[in-house]
């Protein structure tokens, strides 16, 4: 890329040694753990089984957080659309469900 | 184009453990399908309840068995469904009344209350003594309960969700920005025509061409700047992993436990271009840790607290771990120790790292330009997919002051020169080859326990098998032997019959 050599002989710069950089190959187990895609699947689930609403933001709020760190597409986004649906399903079902029995508002 | 296509793919071609997430999305949507359809039935089942109010019908029965019916209480109408929205559990409105305790009933009546035979049924109330006049009285009907008006008390939880939500998103672009400004700001200082990267690598970028980028983006937060072509190495990578400034939740996390951004450039040294060094600088609490965790520290390394006689040597706040003090004295040397500040004003600043003048780890020189170094670790033992490796961790400075760092950027290609050149002394290398015999004996011994671990476990298991297949034919044996046995009874037992030949 950069051929141009110094004047004086002491030029440190060799281009035939040169070599292109190869990421290196790192496979699905090597990859950091994604705890904020974990947790919002717990709390997604919690919230659609228990009916809290607080639980299924909380998901979506640690969905926001696993979508904005997310390295690979391939392994993170099941878990992260996983996640989201639980949580968005626990809204569904708290705001627009039917009522619960012994309930008043 | 193609990256639609494989998208689409992915999502509508069942493969792997793709079936189970379109099974579990099938499963969601019928759950929703199912609530929505009770609340539903749950909303039109009211109307067929009781088939209107009963009150209206006046029975005039002048019997006295069907008097006894008459003064039964009525079967309470059930209120309006209510459909409320909010889920929270409250006490039941106590001002609603129970129609069936305001119910006037005879008490000599009573007794011949059942609800199983007489539902739906009327009550009348007599009025008077005589059986003619018989005036029903109707029961209160409850109105239909409705909800009270919500105030914005009601929706705390939603309202500090979605503005989170919203602080989330904003921190998310200004965060990225933050960060992408930093990495530009480092490659624009050290790495672009005529900086000292360019002076030192004929080939600088993570591609091939000429108009490639010169920083690879891995992660919001981590940014990796690659170069090559230089001698005594086959290259050198540059990880600066700063701060999650695009997430929100980091964020707030590092207020509370602060964290620094950091740089670490990894230069992959040439087979014949490192001798045998295991050297190690770092502050030292750092230093300790280093010791005990990294393997080849641990093996080879041991802390030095004091400089070779008569030297000056590093600031108090750095510790040194090295083969011997004489690798440690080579390699924190003169240059990188000079007190003279008569001396610097003599170069500019880039002709002063040209010269090889890294003044960094003196008393003096440290706390002014030795900030924002964090540690160094040169090794021909290193264990990971380079051998010989140098190691050079640093913090980053904001993006304005960038080149507060530029002394510590340029100990890179000093070390790089230093460490190719450098050749052990025949005493120190024979240290070095000692210890380094030890230990390829030490793993050499292991190695054979573990193939004479293998073997006893072959033989193990050959034993095991010569013996069940013994075991088996000893089996068989027994059972024909066995079966000769009860033969030889049989024969024993069955009688004694005499032949005769007939002439």
């Amino acid at each position: 890329m950069n051929n141009n050599n110094n004047n004086n002989g002491n030029d440190p710069r060799q281009p035939s040694t040169a070599k292109q950089y190869v990421p290196p190959a790192v496979s699905a187990q090597d990859l950091p753990v994604d705890y904020s895609g974990f947790i919002a699947v717990v709390f997604g689930i919690a919230g659609v089984l228990f009916r809290y609403k607080l639980s299924s933001w909380l998901a979506i709020i640690f969905c926001a957080q696993s979508l904005s760190n997310m390295k690979n597409v391939e392994t993170d986004l099941k878990q992260i659309s996983m996640a989201m649906m639980f949580a968005v399903m626990g809204l569904v079902t708290n705001y627009f469900g039917p009522v619960r029995p012994g309930t008043q508002s | 184009m193609a990256s639609s296509s494989t998208w689409s793919s992915y999502l509508f071609i069942p493969r792997d453990d793709t079936l189970l997430y379109f099974l579990a999305l099938l499963s969601i949507f019928s759950l929703l399908t199912q609530q929505l359809t009770r609340h539903s039935v749950l909303a039109s089942s009211a109307d067929f309840e009781g088939f209107g109010d009963e009150t209206d019908d006046i029975i005039d029965d002048e019997s006295d068995s069907s008097s006894l019916i008459t003064n039964l209480p009525f079967r309470s109408p059930l209120p309006p469904p209510t459909t409320n929205l909010e889920t929270d559990h409250g006490p039941p409105n106590p001002q609603i009344p129970d129609p069936i305790t305001t119910t006037p009933t005879n008490p000599n009546n009573l007794d011949f209350w059942d609800e199983d035979e007489f539902e739906g049924v009327p009550i009348l109330e007599k009025i008077q003594e005589t059986p003619d006049v018989i005036i029903p009285i109707k029961t209160e009907v409850a109105p239909p309960v409705r909800s009270p008006p919500k105030n914005i008390g009601s929706f705390t939880v939603e309202i500090i969700c979605v503005s989170f939500l919203i602080t989330f998103i904003i921190n998310y672009f200004t965060g990225k920005k933050e960060n992408e400004n930093i990495a530009l700001s480092w490659a624009s200082r050290f790495a672009t025509k005529d900086s000292i990267f360019d002076k030192n690598f004929s080939l600088l970028g993570t591609g091939d061409g000429k108009d490639t980028p010169l920083l690879l983006k891995e992660g919001q937060n981590v940014f990796k700047f690659y170069a090559s072509g230089r001698r005594f190495c086959q290259g050198m990578l540059a990880t600066m992993e700063l701060k999650s400034r695009h997430d929100l939740i980091s964020r707030l996390y590092n207020m509370v436990v602060p964290c620094k951004d950091e740089i670490t450039f990894e230069v992959y040294m040439n087979d014949d271009g490192m001798d045998q060094v295991v050297f190690a600088l770092a502050k030292k609490k750092a230093a300790k840790v280093m010791h005990k965790e990294l393997r080849d520290l641990q093996t080879y390394g041991s802390l030095i607290s004091s400089g070779p006689s008569n030297r000056k040597w590093v600031a108090e706040e750095l510790m040194v771990i090295s083969e011997s003090k004489e690798v440690a004295g080579d390699i924190i040397n003169e240059a990188v120790l000079d007190q003279d500040e008569s001396r610097l004003g003599l170069y500019n600043i880039i002709e002063y790292f040209d010269t090889g003048h890294n003044v960094v780890f003196g008393d003096k020189a440290f706390p002014k330009f030795g900030k924002e170094f964090i540690s160094m670790h040169f090794s021909d033992q290193y264990m990971g997919s380079h051998r010989k490796m140098l190691l050079l961790k640093f913090a980053l400075p904001d993006a304005k002051t960038m080149a507060d760092m530029t002394r510590l950027v340029a100990l890179v290609p000093y070390y790089i020169d230093l460490i190719g050149r450098y050749k052990l002394s025949p005493q120190a290398r024979s240290k070095t080859d000692v210890a380094r015999a030890k230990v390829a004996q030490e793993v050499y011994k292991e190695l054979q326990n573990a193939r004479q671990e293998a073997l006893q476990k072959k033989k193990a298991e050959k034993k095991k098998m010569v013996e069940e297949a013994e075991a088996k034919l000893s089996a068989e044996a027994i059972r024909k032997k066995e079966a000769k046995d009860r033969a030889k009874q049989m024969k024993k037992v069955m009688p004694k019959v005499k032949m005769t030949r007939g002439h």
